[in-house]
């Protein structure tokens, strides 16, 4: 029976490290596209500039009369279910404290389906 | 009888076979995303982009300006101060390194018999439906007779500045 030859036993060990850190390194590569596609989709789908501006709109048009002007309500409402695929509503109130401060208070909702967002606001 | 020599090169060979058999099931499923991944990543750019450009049109130049650029536009249905104006923002011209990229915008509003109708506000190139592009839309409130030849007085009215871009 022929000996069993133990010389160059770091030479294997070392090829064994090496063959696994290659493996660790193949793992990795095989995440980062998915990784990466699934945040920018994630981003993509959030509606965060939508969200922005129609409360920004309707901020901008409350403080300017301080109250809501049914017609750009039923802009607002309308274009948002045509062109932007959400459900919008929103109230504003006006409301006197001890008489000599005047402020809005406002609710706006929005919702197109895969995010809801609620804004309770009120202006200075 | 049996030989048992070379025990320890066959353990060898077995576990460098797996690890390379593993290795290779890695590196054919790392590229099964076929529509390009990072697509999305520059859309994601490219609509940031426009919605900051609109963000700055839509944003009076000093404080004794009530209407924005924006507003003006709209009002005075300027196309090519729109045009000028995106262009700039978006480096398409102006100063400094350039972008290749294209536009095309249209308002649209709630005509009385609730008819929603889009006018053109100016585009760089016409949409043939083959582009990538990405929309975005920017809410504005003009005084305006919507439509316009309305015979009506003009009135506050919400519309929605909507630009699609893509790159060349």
């Amino acid at each position: 029976m022929a000996r069993l030859n133990d010389d160059a036993q770091w030479i294997i060990l070392m090829g064994f490290l090496v063959s696994f850190s290659l493996f660790f390194l193949a793992l990795i590569i095989n995440q980062s596209t998915v990784v990466g596609q699934s945040t920018a989709e994630s981003v993509i789908e959030f509606p965060k500039n939508d969200i922005r501006d129609i409360s920004h709109v309707i901020k901008e048009h409350a403080e300017k009369n301080g109250k809501i002007d049914d017609r750009v309500y039923h802009d607002i409402i309308n274009l948002s279910i045509q062109r932007e695929g959400a459900v919008v509503n929103y109230t504003l109130n006006t409301q006197y404290y001890q008489r000599l401060d005047v402020f809005n208070h406002s609710l706006i909702h929005y919702n197109n389906g895969v995010t809801t967002y609620s804004e309770n606001w009120t202006s200075e | 009888m049996v030989n048992s020599g070379g025990q320890l090169y066959t353990i060898e060979g077995v576990a460098a076979g797996l690890i390379m058999l593993l290795t290779a099931y890695l590196v054919v499923g790392a590229t099964s995303v076929y529509t390009p991944g990072d697509a999305h990543i520059s859309d994601m750019q490219l609509e940031v982009l426009g919605s900051d450009a609109l963000a700055m049109m839509d944003t009076p130049p000093n404080s004794s300006v009530t209407e924005s650029p924006l507003q003006q536009i709209i009002e005075t249905d300027d196309g090519s101060r729109f045009r000028n104006l995106f262009l700039n923002y978006t480096n398409v011209s102006g100063y400094g390194p350039k972008h290749d990229i294209q536009f095309s915008a249209s308002y649209t509003y709630e005509a009385p018999d609730t008819t929603i109708t889009s006018p053109p506000i100016n585009s760089s190139r016409n949409l043939t439906g083959g582009e990538h592009a990405v929309r975005v839309t920017k809410w504005v409130i003009v005084n305006k007779k919507l439509p316009p030849l309305s015979a009506d007085p003009p009135e506050n009215r919400a519309v929605l500045v909507e630009v699609h871009l893509w790159r060349d």
